[in-house]
């Protein structure tokens, strides 16, 4: 099987002219002294960049960061990609809490239960029912909330009780 | 060789001057500009001065210059994709006693017209357009009469590959240069 199809002949014909391109007169002979003038310049300070030392190390790595370097629209869309999971993360996760929340599927069945108005009411209640008032006040907001009956239905108020002894 | 690795810089002056040509010229075809070749030229040689002492000898030094030369030359064409300068250095007095390219350009070319500079410049402009690995393997075997095998282990694939990839970049150019060659 001939290596070259006859197809291509007038194509390598033409591009034998490459090898008639040559660099300015005398330029080979200063080549290998840059070169080595480069080096000694070189082995006095510091030689290799960041990334040529990444690239003997982690030459994947390398690879990627230039890859950055060549298409800062890759790095783009990858950072607003991460940005939009992290968003859809927070909303779902902020979803899922307020449906799981389990005072409020109690509140709700309990309303259920005794009808229509008092469910419609529950929905509006606050879910938080500990007598402390929220706020972001510092002053109020550790304040008992006052009820009908004047006395705040909390854990934090107990009545006290005397008996002296002998009766 | 021996004498490079142990840091000699006279011997690598030596090993420089014996490669500067074909190095330069592999890193010019592929760019098509004589400031960009000479830089990466320079830093070619330079890397593998500093890598001399890991050069194992499972290839041979020339084999093993030449990957250093077109890897580097590779990874500064993409990151200057699409952004090509031509700087084409000038041909020599040989090029017009050519008996190839004159009857090229007097009975071949249906462009009669045409000029040895003009059909340079379309040739270069044309090489440009094909990807970075099958510049490589055109400018390596074509241009530089590199083996199949060598171009191979140059660039770190199967002799398959290069066939096929030399293949499609030929049809590339054939396609692109067609008002210049008559086929």
């Amino acid at each position: 099987m001939s290596e070259i199809p006859d197809d291509f002949k007038n194509l390598r014909r033409l591009l034998k002219l490459k090898q008639h391109e040559v660099p300015p007169p005398g330029y080979f002979n200063m080549l290998a002294g840059d070169v080595i003038s480069r080096i000694r310049a070189g082995e006095s300070g510091g030689q290799h960049t960041t990334l040529e030392r990444l690239d003997e190390q982690w030459p994947r790595l390398a690879a990627l960061l230039r890859l950055f370097e060549a298409r800062p629209g890759v790095i783009g869309g990858l950072a607003t990609s991460v940005c939009v999971v992290l968003l859809g993360a927070v909303v779902l996760v902020d979803r899922t809490d307020e449906a799981d929340s389990p005072m409020a599927t109690m509140q709700m069945a309990q309303a259920a239960s005794a009808g229509p108005d008092l469910a419609s009411a529950v929905q509006l209640a606050p879910a938080d029912n500990s007598g402390i008032m929220v706020s972001t006040n510092p002053v109020s907001s550790l304040q008992p909330a006052t009820t009908l009956f004047g006395a705040p239905e909390s854990s934090l108020f107990q009545t006290a009780a005397f008996t002296p002894a002998g009766h | 060789m021996r004498q490079a690795r142990r840091g000699e810089l006279s011997a690598y002056d030596e090993l420089v001057r014996r490669y500067q040509e074909r190095i330069y010229a592999t890193v010019y075809h592929m760019t098509g500009n004589h400031e960009d070749a000479n830089d990466l030229t320079q830093e070619s040689f330079i890397k593998a001065y500093s890598a001399l002492k890991s050069f194992k000898g499972g290839s041979s030094f020339y084999t093993w210059l030449y990957r250093i030369a077109v890897n580097k030359t590779i990874n500064f064409l993409k990151q200057r994709r699409n952004k090509h300068h031509l700087s084409l250095d000038d041909l020599d007095f040989n090029a017009e006693h050519d008996p190839d390219l004159m009857a090229l350009i007097s009975e071949k070319t249906p462009h009669r017209e045409v000029n040895l500079g003009e059909l340079q410049k379309k040739l270069n402009e044309a090489l440009m357009k094909l990807s970075e690995p099958h510049r490589t393997v055109v400018v390596l075997h074509d241009v530089q009469g590199v083996s199949h095998e060598e171009i191979a282990e140059i660039v770190g694939c199967n002799i398959g590959t290069v066939r096929s990839r030399l293949f499609y970049a030929r049809q590339q150019l054939q396609g692109y240069l067609a008002d210049y060659i008559k086929t």
